[in-house]
């Protein structure tokens, strides 16, 4: 029988859709009858959600990246003249 | 994907809002990856010298895969050429954030929950995340996982990737990534957990 440990140990494949059929059936089973994992795997999903959530950090310097590719690509652009001239 | 062709049509003309919209949507993915590779204290060069190897070379996309994908990969080969040492090996070295993790302390000696997790206040991510406290606490949760948590946590929960995708940009075993995924899993419930229980970080 799973036990709530073992239930804990797999939540993470659980939510990956990682489970062979054997390990699902035990996993729906425990759930079933279990309310404290049955809350511990919907606060895990909120989590997973709050996480895809959290504000992502600025990159460093937009600008001065911007400037860098532009840059790039007229030298890129300018190669492409000389290569068709010759 | 339609929406994705008519981007590189643009940045192809050359067009600066095309350059702008494509880093915005796709810096935070590799950076993740380039995190996970060279750590964060070359990451940000990692990423310019990527950005600069996409320009170079997006003429040769020829939308064999998505544009994630190559983007990606590109930040990954870059990544991986600068690192002179040999690969770090993969730490499986359990680093778990401020708030611990759910371990076996929590769990009573035949296997049932010893400490039950406590229901928190409300099941919308929208709702937790309006607390500044909470969100700053969570940055800090992240901060202390290893580098490679940290990002096998961001590609699989941000940027939704595949799990052998991720696998394959950063060199690392589909178990070992799922151990590192649930590490870190289990270290941000603890910190909601903990923020639910107590108000504070
Ligand atoms: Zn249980």
């Amino acid at each position: 029988m799973l036990k709530c440990k073992g239930l804990v140990a797999l939540s993470s494949d659980l939510l990956d859709g990682e489970l062979t059929w054997k390990q699902r059936i035990a996993v729906r089973a425990h759930l079933a009858m279990c309310v404290r994992c049955r809350r511990f795997i919907r606060q895990l999903r909120i989590s997973q959600r709050v996480i895809r959530q959290l504000p992502d950090q600025q990159a460093p310097d937009l600008e001065a990246l911007l400037k860098a590719m532009q840059a790039q690509q007229q030298r890129g652009a300018e190669t492409d003249q000389g290569n068709a001239q010759k | 994907m339609p929406n994705e062709q008519d981007l590189i049509q643009r940045l192809l003309k050359g067009e600066q809002a095309a350059y702008r919209e494509l880093v915005q949507q796709y810096q935070g993915a590799m950076r993740a990856v380039a995190i996970a590779i060279v750590g964060s204290a070359s990451a940000d060069e990692v990423v310019q010298d990527s950005w600069l190897a996409v320009v170079r070379n997006l003429q040769g996309f020829a939308g064999r895969a998505s544009l994630k994908t190559w983007l990606l990969t590109i930040t990954a080969n870059t990544a991986k050429s600068r690192l002179r040492k040999q690969r770090r090996d993969v730490s499986l070295e359990d680093v778990s954030g401020p708030h611990g993790t759910i371990d076996d302390a929590r769990f009573a000696a035949d296997g049932h929950w010893g400490r039950a997790p406590t229901l928190w206040h409300t099941d919308s991510p929208e709702a937790l995340l309006n607390e500044q406290a909470l969100r700053e606490c969570l940055e800090h949760t992240l901060a202390t996982l290893s580098e490679l948590q940290r990002s096998v946590l961001l590609l699989r929960e941000r940027q939704a990737l595949e799990l052998p995708d991720i696998c394959n940009l950063l060199d690392i075993s589909h178990s070992n990534v799922r151990v590192l995924l649930h590490r870190a899993r289990l270290s941000v419930f603890a910190t909601l957990e903990h923020f639910e229980e107590t108000g504070e970080c």
